[in-house]
């Protein structure tokens, strides 16, 4: 009879601390019949962000889902999207998929340097729907060629093809990581889905150079909705430069006055 | 004719003729020897034909299609003579070919025996026919067609006196040379021949000097022979006809395997692949394959014929199954064998498969984003193809919108303190947006190799709600002429 008996039976995380416990308990609540192990995440590099996350970060695979605070905010959840996604790139080999149903704004490539992406590792999908979008992702995430998936909606991501991409996510390829999902949608079509985070995304004054100018783009993100995590609302501030998200410095919230009393 | 004849369609007996629809109603375009005694000449409307003669005429209704198909028939039968055969083309009225005997002729004997042999085969088979031997294809024509007799040898060297007596017509020349040749007063070859050739090639063009030659040996006139047939097919027959999806999908998996060996003999896979199902009830589907990368694999094969049958559905209609499968491959590229990277899966290959599952399910192709040497913002990149290699970005170009619409959205109601600067207000998309922060301009001038235009004046504006849009006037300011403001796009 063994001497530690934790080591050898399958309930060894429920006799351990009840912090392991409590870990155990989330990890299995986390992914309805998914493996309890830990999921890959994509860490955004802010710790006031990525403990609201489950994992410390977002995770590889269920779709997060990315909407405008109204309509005319677009463009800027985009570029958040998208953000995410050179983020994702900056770790990763491979090309971003991004598959737009008809009438959405598409990423125009000499615009991507704004963000630090580089055109060359975007293909792009015009699908004629929802539906096909739906039907690209999941093939892609099938396939497991690519690191970064993201679907440009018209209408919204309803419950069924959200829970039918969850399961692409977890039926994949063993070995390869699940590709990060960001399913895009217009601000009023919000549906009960599987998406494992809803962020609302809001434009916001971009910085100032030194001299002024306008330099980083900012964005007012909420986290509506987490799943095993928390809600929350930052300003964010992407640094294209170093790909990361950043949090504005304190003393820099009035960048024009900050701009002014450098110069 | 000989045609409708030999299948049946027409009497043996009675004047025949075939019309087509011409300038001002249906024309004659072929006449039987009955209907030739008779008066009748080709081109002739048939109203005013049948109003003129007495007897009864047999007419039917050209059919190119099946006249084109006959003579590649003949031409397969022609093979037999010598490997070189081209049917003729729209020039000669695409009613006969040219058998190349170089080289050929004395299987038969010679010549002689060998034109004699033709004559006697094709006569037994109710083929009229007029057939000459001479030097260049051009001559031969000309000598078949105008020549005296039904059977003309010309011995090497001899054909240009043979041809100096013939019409003009025998060059083959469009209609408007020939009866500007005859409108002058040249009527044979040879007196066209005995003309400088500058003032000649002045009048009718290079292609009455071309044909000249060509008739002559002067200049070389390569045929184009008959295509064989797609060596990469396989086809399956079914005594029992098939209907269901998995069946077809193995059946394509067969064919595929059946035809990878010689592929790969040949160093080479497939990028295109045309699989047709022929329905018992003769009906044929055709689905055509397209690949990103040559493939031989009959497995992937499968694959996307089994998606390409998903996006189908019930458009493929099987109705009492389909009882032969062809795969023909219609598009090669060179593969050869590769060395893998041990342990590490190859860079590329899952997205190969994933485009060529997305093109098969949805049909959609897969694009990459392209730049384009152009200073008009909307021209300077458009998508292109995701297998093309990836175009260098210019690096030094001042911010771009994200978002760039195609055509610039007006800005209404703009209200500016500066003349020429920047406005401080406008409305668009039924928002009014009041600027707090403006850069610029950035002058583009319009491209005036494709389109005049006015230059663009680009101003990079932040309103108040922290969007930032891309802003141009279209045109320099100018005194009294209001100024004309159109967004562009938006950043992120």
């Amino acid at each position: 009879m063994g001497l530690d008996p934790a080591n050898q039976t399958g309930r060894a995380s429920a006799t351990g601390s009840p912090r392991e416990r409590l870990a155990s308990l989330r990890a299995r609540l986390a992914g309805p019949g998914g493996p309890a192990a830990a999921r890959p995440v994509l860490p955004l590099g802010l710790t006031a962000i990525d403990a609201h996350l489950p994992g410390g970060g977002l995770a590889l695979g269920p779709p997060h889902e990315i909407a405008p605070m109204e309509p005319a905010d677009a463009i800027a959840a985009l570029g958040f999207t998208l953000a995410l996604c050179a983020a994702q790139l900056a770790r990763t080999q491979g090309a971003a998929l991004i598959a737009a149903a008809p009438n959405q704004p598409l990423p125009h490539g000499h615009g991507l340097a704004g963000l630090g992406l580089d055109p060359g590792r975007l293909l792009l999908l015009e699908a004629g729907g929802d539906a096909e979008v739906f039907r690209a992702l999941e093939a892609a995430l099938h396939a497991r060629a690519l690191p970064v998936l993201i679907g440009l909606l018209a209408d919204g991501l309803p419950l069924k093809p959200g829970r039918r991409l969850q399961l692409a996510a977890e039926a994949g390829s063993e070995g390869a990581a699940p590709p990060l999902v960001l399913i895009l949608r217009p601000p009023q079509a919000g549906l009960p889905n599987g998406a494992a985070t809803r962020w609302s995304i809001a434009s916001a004054p971009a910085t100032r150079d030194r001299f002024g100018t306008l330099d980083n783009p900012r964005w007012r993100a909420r986290l509506e909705r987490c799943r095993n995590g928390r809600g929350g609302d930052w300003l964010l501030e992407w640094d294209h430069a170093a790909h990361r998200l950043r949090l504005p410095e304190p003393l820099a919230r009035d960048a024009a006055a900050a701009g002014r009393s450098r110069a | 004719m000989t045609r409708l004849r030999r299948a049946g369609l027409a009497p043996d007996r009675g004047p025949l003729a075939v019309a087509a629809e011409g300038p001002g109603g249906l024309r004659l375009l072929a006449l039987d020897p009955e209907a030739r005694a008779l008066g009748l000449r080709p081109g002739e409307p048939l109203g005013r034909v049948r109003a003129r003669i007495g007897v009864p005429l047999q007419v039917h209704p050209a059919d190119s299609e099946s006249d084109r198909a006959a003579l590649l028939r003949l031409c397969r039968w022609a093979e037999g003579y010598a490997p070189v055969v081209a049917p003729f083309g729209a020039a000669e009225a695409a009613d006969g070919f040219y058998i190349d005997v170089a080289g050929a002729s004395h299987l038969r004997g010679g010549e002689e025996p060998l034109v004699d042999d033709l004559a006697g085969r094709l006569a037994r088979s109710n083929i009229p026919a007029r057939i000459a031997l001479a030097d260049t294809p051009g001559g031969a024509f000309a000598l078949a067609c105008y020549g005296a007799s039904d059977r003309v040898i010309v011995p090497p060297g001899g054909a240009e006196p043979a041809l100096r007596a013939l019409p003009v017509e025998a060059l083959r020349l469009d209609p408007g040379t020939v009866s500007g040749l005859r409108r002058l007063g040249l009527r044979r070859v040879g007196e066209v021949d005995a003309l400088a050739r500058g003032p000649l090639a002045r009048r009718f063009g290079e292609a009455l000097l071309l044909r000249l030659d060509q008739a002559m040996g002067r200049r070389p006139e390569p045929l184009a022979p008959l295509t064989e047939e797609a060596a990469y097919r396989a086809a399956r027959g079914f005594l029992d006809p098939i209907g269901r999806q998995s069946d077809i999908v193995v059946t394509a998996r067969l064919l595929m395997a059946e035809i990878a060996p010689r592929l790969e003999r040949d160093g080479i896979g497939a990028c295109g692949l045309r699989l047709v199902l022929h329905r018992v009830d003769g009906v044929m589907r055709v689905l055509d394959l397209g690949l990103s990368r040559p493939e031989r694999c009959p497995e992937r094969v499968a694959a996307l014929v089994s998606l390409r049958l998903d996006r189908l559905g019930a458009g493929l209609d099987a109705g009492f199954g389909f009882e032969t499968v062809t795969l023909t491959v219609t598009v090669t590229g060179a593969l050869s064998a590769r060395q893998t990277e041990l342990g590490a899966a190859p860079q590329g290959d899952g997205i190969d498969a994933l485009a060529d599952a997305l093109a098969q399910r949805l049909g959609r192709p897969l694009l990459r984003l392209g730049a384009r040497a152009s200073h008009i913002p909307e021209r300077a990149a458009h998508p292109r193809p995701w297998t093309s290699d990836p175009t260098p970005w210019p690096d030094h170009l001042p911010p771009r919108p994200l978002v760039l619409f195609p055509r610039g959205e007006a800005a209404l109601d703009v209200l500016s303190t500066v003349p020429e600067g920047p406005p401080r207000r406008f409305r668009w998309r039924a928002r009014i947006h009041a600027i707090v922060h403006a850069e610029g301009p950035e002058r583009i001038a319009a491209e005036w190799w494709h389109a005049p235009g006015a230059a663009r004046d680009y101003y990079r504006v932040e309103c108040e709600a922290g969007r930032r849009l891309w802003l141009y006037r279209d045109g320099p300011h100018a005194p009294g002429r209001p100024a004309a403001w159109f967004v562009h796009g938006v950043f992120a």
